[in-house]
């Protein structure tokens, strides 16, 4: 293997900083909790504390320790990424472990987790060109694993998976901070491709896809972390962050941390009328309208059956009459939009100016509700 | 048969009846159904393929490219011609896919499309008439912005050639791999 951007030097620097940041004590404890913390499943801040370009190893070969188990193609999750190579990382080569000139192969990501392929498995092991599309804010493209590399600690609670080149990241509108940038980006299997799999032809259609595990963590003893990718932020209220995904508040109950992290599954889906329609809720679909993108809202706390599948009006008579506690869905026979502890999900950016993407997703503005029918889920 | 021997063939017909000879007329083929759980049919009329090919490789080739082109409104059509033009295990899984592509959804609202070139056929070993093919594909969607960006790939297929009268080539079985 050539490349590697994570150096002793490089280390060496990243404890530095660490415990210059943090405070002797609290950055020696930052750096044990992440070197040692193998059992931490929590996806502490502690090791993002330590900033970016932090070189402490951490569990490799086990992704359930360190990494994720890639969702099913269309699924989008959140992920700690990071930035190597280019003119202020030298270090780090233009070889990929592959043998790749990433020079010549812009599009290229790393999978973190270790030295080797064996061990770099912090998405599970990928066979090197898998494709992934990788969103940062409101950019998005698909790149090929051509590299390995060691990785770290979490970033902002989230799981170190991946390290982006350099020009990747540019093409994603990534500020270049010599190879020390990181943070937040959503990766996303791309669909198969090829006439044998469009047609289901092949004899394995698709690889065993292993969805992500919903077990609920306890905010008590993890908050703020991750819980399962979803992003959380303190207090009762949900936050849209500047990626267009929401964080959820730790106060709020399990279903409500659900409905939020399948909204953001789907954020920034294109809006077809009659999209997502005719498909089960557990699918992600192409393309959503207002109740299909509602409804599998709803469906990921489990407040829908899989194959509930009904136009806005049928929302009208949903759950129980009026304002929730944390979910309101406001139906007419023409739309339905809801608010999910005080962020808004619509398919469109009614609130005006300033309220968020034009799209299907989080609305930061509070809409007129005249003329539609406010319901909420029992106990919600 | 006249009259008279009609009669009597019946009579007697209802005597073996009477006599309990009943047992030993072969059982209807509901009755052997109910028994062996399989209900007889007569053989399927031999098949013949609509065009073939002077060669193997150019049988398989002809094959995959009519099947690696298409689009959400063709593809149905397509893979009716190219039952049409194979035979056995090929051409049953080119009907089923015409069939279930008919009033795909999926397939039309996303307008998507596949294109591609066979980019290899090579003879698997040890094994006569079979082939491993290989095409770079690219797919495409009009309404969908999930296969933006991706580049082209490999796939990998087996497919198997029989030889029709006249000396020429048809594709009878074909099995993407990847």
């Amino acid at each position: 293997m050539v490349t590697r951007r994570f150096t002793g030097g490089v280390v060496v620097f990243g404890v530095i900083v660490a415990v210059i940041a943090a405070g002797l004590g609290a950055g020696l404890l930052a750096l044990l909790t992440s070197v040692f913390g193998e059992g931490d499943e929590c996806g502490s801040p502690a090791g993002a504390a330590a900033g970016a370009g932090n070189a402490t190893a951490t569990g490799a070969g086990n992704p359930t320790a360190t990494g994720i188990v890639l969702a099913a193609p269309g699924a989008g999750q959140l992920v700690g990424a990071t930035e190597y190579g280019g003119p202020g990382d030298a270090s780090s080569g233009v070889i990929g472990s592959s043998g790749a000139n990433l020079l010549e192969q812009p599009d290229s990501y790393a999978e973190l987790g270790g030295d080797t392929f064996q061990t770099a498995t912090a998405m599970g092991g990928l066979p090197y060109l898998t494709p992934l599309r990788i969103t940062w804010g409101t950019r998005s493209a698909v790149a090929y694993k051509r590299d390995i590399g060691l990785g770290g600690g979490p970033i902002d609670g989230l799981p170190r998976v991946l390290d982006l080149w350099w020009e990747l990241a540019g093409r994603l509108g990534i500020p270049y901070e010599d190879g020390l940038w990181s943070g937040p980006v959503r990766i996303e299997r791309p669909p198969e491709t090829g006439a044998g799999n469009l047609l289901d032809q092949t004899a394995e259609p698709a690889p065993a896809l292993i969805a992500p595990s919903t077990a609920e963590q306890d905010p008590a003893t993890c908050a703020p972390a991750a819980v399962e990718g979803v992003p959380l932020a303190s207090g009762d209220r949900a936050q849209l962050l500047p990626n267009g995904l929401a964080a959820a508040p730790t106060d709020a109950p399990p279903a409500v941390r659900e409905i939020i992290a399948a909204g953001n599954q789907i954020v920034g889906k294109p809006y077809l009328y009659g999209g997502g329609h005719g498909l089960p809720l557990s699918d992600i679909a192409p393309a959503y309208d207002c109740s299909s993108s509602v409804e599998h809202l709803l469906y990921g706390a489990g407040l829908l059956p899989v194959d509930y599948d009904a136009p806005s009006g049928a929302l009208e008579s949903f759950g129980q009459a009026g304002p929730g506690r944390w979910v309101t869905l406001y139906a007419s026979a023409d739309h339905v939009f809801m608010y999910v502890a005080g962020l808004r999900w619509d398919t469109h950016n009614a609130g005006g100016a300033g309220d968020g993407s034009t799209g299907i997703g989080w609305h930061p503005l509070i809409r007129s509700d005249a003329g539609f029918v406010a319901r909420h889920p029992v106990g919600l | 048969m006249s009259g008279r021997r009609a009669a009597a063939a019946l009579l007697c017909a209802v005597a073996c009846v009477g006599c309990g000879h009943s047992a030993r007329r072969p059982p209807s083929p509901v009755a052997r159904a109910d028994a062996t759980h399989e209900y007889p049919s007569k053989p399927a009329p031999p098949e013949t393929a609509t065009s073939a090919a002077p060669t193997a490789v150019g049988a398989i080739r002809a094959f995959v490219t009519a099947y690696v082109n298409w689009n959400a409104r063709t593809v149905s059509v397509d893979l009716r011609t190219l039952a049409a033009q194979s035979v056995g295990q090929a051409r049953a899984a080119m009907t089923l896919a015409a069939a279930e592509t008919a009033d795909d959804y999926e397939l039309r609202r996303g307008g998507i499309a596949n294109s591609g070139a066979v980019e290899a056929v090579a003879p698997l070993p040890g094994e006569r008439n079979q082939y491993v093919v290989v095409t770079r594909e690219s797919t495409t969607a009009t309404n969908t912005t999930a296969y933006q960006g991706l580049r082209p790939a490999w796939h990998v297929a087996l497919a198997a050639v029989q030889r029709v009268p006249g000396g020429r080539w048809v594709l009878s079985d074909w099995q993407p791999e990847s």
